[in-house]
């Protein structure tokens, strides 16, 4: 088939107002990173397939597209941005006071086989707040999140909060290895209680009905700070008492903040959890079926690339926020295009440009007029 | 709440489910042709689509939650939420076959050829035995590939296994059972977390 009639699946074009509202998107979100005092960082669009093999995981990164460099080696695009902050963190801001904040934007390429969703190609934008442990910069990059969908003007979106901690404690406390946390990770995810019913009553036999009647009730429902509550009397460890802990206090303070209406507990998020070591968040905005982005801490990743520290950092879709300001606001006066002169063309070509050279000194939007027909 | 449920079958089971659980739909409102139809309280609304469409429209997040056979949703591998089985529906995904070949003398290192509605569910399971397939797909009479030797095996689903015995068909093995579930998109999950969480205790109380 011809070039010219087959599109490679999942590229995307933009143009007109769908150029305008990404734009709008990109520069709002940057612009309250900024406002935080995070520094933007470019970063480069390939690198060593090994680089990202090493920051997501060799199963993740096996998504990404190779090709070969000159010299042999295994090259990838970009299948996301930690890696290369973090590597780059590691290595060229080591001397750099801690903690260091850095922000992007940028497009990200991956084959995604298990979804039905056909894109390869995402605009991603996020930060990393790196060198920081404890709840403080937790709260800071949650709160920054919040902020970007606010000033973009969204409203009704939810971040769902979780801690990996209280899925590793409860797996420790019922004496799980590998293969049966996965198969629990994975009934907890699809929130598939019949199934985990079933499962823990025939692989962790020593626990009380009761209690994992309990368990199974609490995965089922996200909630608010009364789901906490709940949390801490099912098969109470002290790692699941900690992570609980921790949600409790960042919920008091987004409380205190006047936030909560915008914030969920949800204890039965149980993605990523190789790669996340304490806090996770997603964040869902009304009419569009998946979360539009989010985070968590990872304090292992840079230790990948040098010295450990410990890390916390959320990207957002920038396809999903301006889908759903699409949707929320389609008239936003931000997208809107500025009206031009026209600049009439005649005779003398000069003429009409030196007209036009002295609106655009005053800043003013020109366009040159159509060529009359004689 | 805007609920997709399977045309067909399972179209009547599951508004009476919702009844049961106070979730009420007019007799008018039921015998119309149309495709969109809300419950009398005004809160929910149902669509009816294909059965192997459900998962879709629950996973893009166009429908809240739906109701669909496991079978259609390990088949069509959606990404949802599934808290709740409705003990509708029950059946069995197997693999079935000729009695002629069903000898353990089966080459199993040879590649198997499996009609079937299900390609992914009977990819994944002979590729957890090691065992290489060609997969036919179909989409119906299947047991009449094996019969007539368009493939080796059938994979489908099996209710009293009849229509296989009076087709000399067997039963080789059973995949996994399947009843319908309720499945409910990720995002509603947390967007609309009040109506969700009535809908599913609703729902508990009627099934227990």
């Amino acid at each position: 088939m011809s070039s010219l009639t087959k599109i490679p699946s999942g590229v995307q074009y933009f143009f007109d107002d769908e150029v305008r509202r990404r734009r709008y998107v990109e520069e709002t979100a940057l612009g309250v990173f900024k406002g935080w005092s995070f520094d933007e960082i470019i970063l480069p669009m390939f690198d060593y397939q090994d680089l990202f093999s090493r920051g997501m995981g060799v199963d993740k990164a096996d998504r990404t597209y190779r090709f070969v460099d000159r010299d042999g080696s295994l090259l990838a695009l970009r299948p996301e941005l930690t890696s290369l902050v973090a590597r780059t963190v590691a290595t060229r801001f080591r001397r750099k006071p801690r903690p260091v904040r850095l922000c992007y934007s940028g497009e990200v390429f991956r084959y995604d086989e298990p979804t039905q969703r056909a894109a390869r190609e995402f605009h991603q934008i996020g930060l990393e707040h790196i060198g920081e442990p404890g709840i403080i910069a937790d709260l800071e990059v949650v709160l920054i999140a919040a902020e970007v969908l606010t000033t973009l003007g969204l409203s009704g979106f939810r971040i769902a909060l979780s801690h990996v901690n209280f899925f590793h404690g409860i797996a420790d406390h019922l004496g799980f290895a590998a293969a049966e946390r996965s198969m629990l990770r994975e009934l907890i995810d699809r929130r598939n209680i019949l199934n985990l019913d079933q499962y823990l009553s025939l692989r962790a036999p020593q626990i009380d009905p009761e209690q994992r009647n309990r368990f199974c009730q609490l995965i089922r429902l996200a909630g608010k700070a009364e789901s906490l509550d709940l949390a801490r009397q099912i098969f109470a460890n002290p790692q699941s008492l900690g992570a609980i802990d921790h949600l409790t206090r960042l919920h008091k303070a987004i409380g205190e903040l006047e936030l909560a209406e915008s914030f969920t507990i949800d204890l039965g998020e149980a993605a990523d959890l190789d790669y996340y070591t304490g806090l996770t968040f997603r964040i869902y905005v009304p009419d569009l079926g998946s979360a539009i982005g989010g985070g968590g801490r990872y304090d292992n990743l840079i230790g990948n690339f040098g010295d450990p520290e410990p890390a916390v950092g959320f990207s957002l879709s920038l396809d999903g926020l301006a889908a759903a300001l699409a949707l929320q606001l389609p008239f936003h006066p931000q997208q809107a295009v500025e009206s031009a002169e026209i600049v009439e063309q005649n005779e003398l070509l000069s003429q009409c440009f030196r007209r036009a050279r002295d609106l655009r000194k005053l800043k003013r939007k020109v366009k040159i007029g159509a060529q009359q027909q004689a | 709440m805007t609920i997709a449920l399977s045309k067909g079958r399972m179209q009547e089971q599951s508004l009476e489910l919702f009844a049961r659980a106070g979730i009420r739909v007019s007799l008018d409102e039921t015998n119309s042709r149309k495709l969109l139809i809300s419950s009398d309280d005004g809160d929910y609304n149902f669509v009816f689509v294909k059965p192997g469409d459900v998962p879709t429209y629950v996973e893009y997040g166009t429908a809240d939650a739906g109701i669909c056979g496991r079978d259609v949703l390990l088949e069509s591998g959606a990404d949802v939420h599934e808290p709740l089985d409705l003990q509708l529906g029950r059946c069995r995904i197997a693999v079935a076959g000729r009695r002629e070949v069903l000898g353990e003398d089966y080459n199993l290192l040879a590649t198997v050829r499996v009609a079937t509605k299900y390609p992914k569910i009977a990819t994944s399971y002979f590729h957890e035995k090691g065992v290489p397939i060609e997969v036919i797909p179909l989409s119906g009479s299947v047991e009449l590939a094996a019969l007539i030797g368009l493939s080796d095996r059938i994979v489908d689903l099996v209710e009293s296994g009849r229509t296989l015995r009076e087709n000399g068909l067997e039963v080789i093995d059973v995949i996994t059972e399947s009843t319908a579930r309720l499945i409910v998109n990720r995002a509603s999950f947390h967007l609309k977390m009040a109506q969700v969480s009535r809908m599913i205790e609703a729902l508990t109380r009627v099934l227990s």
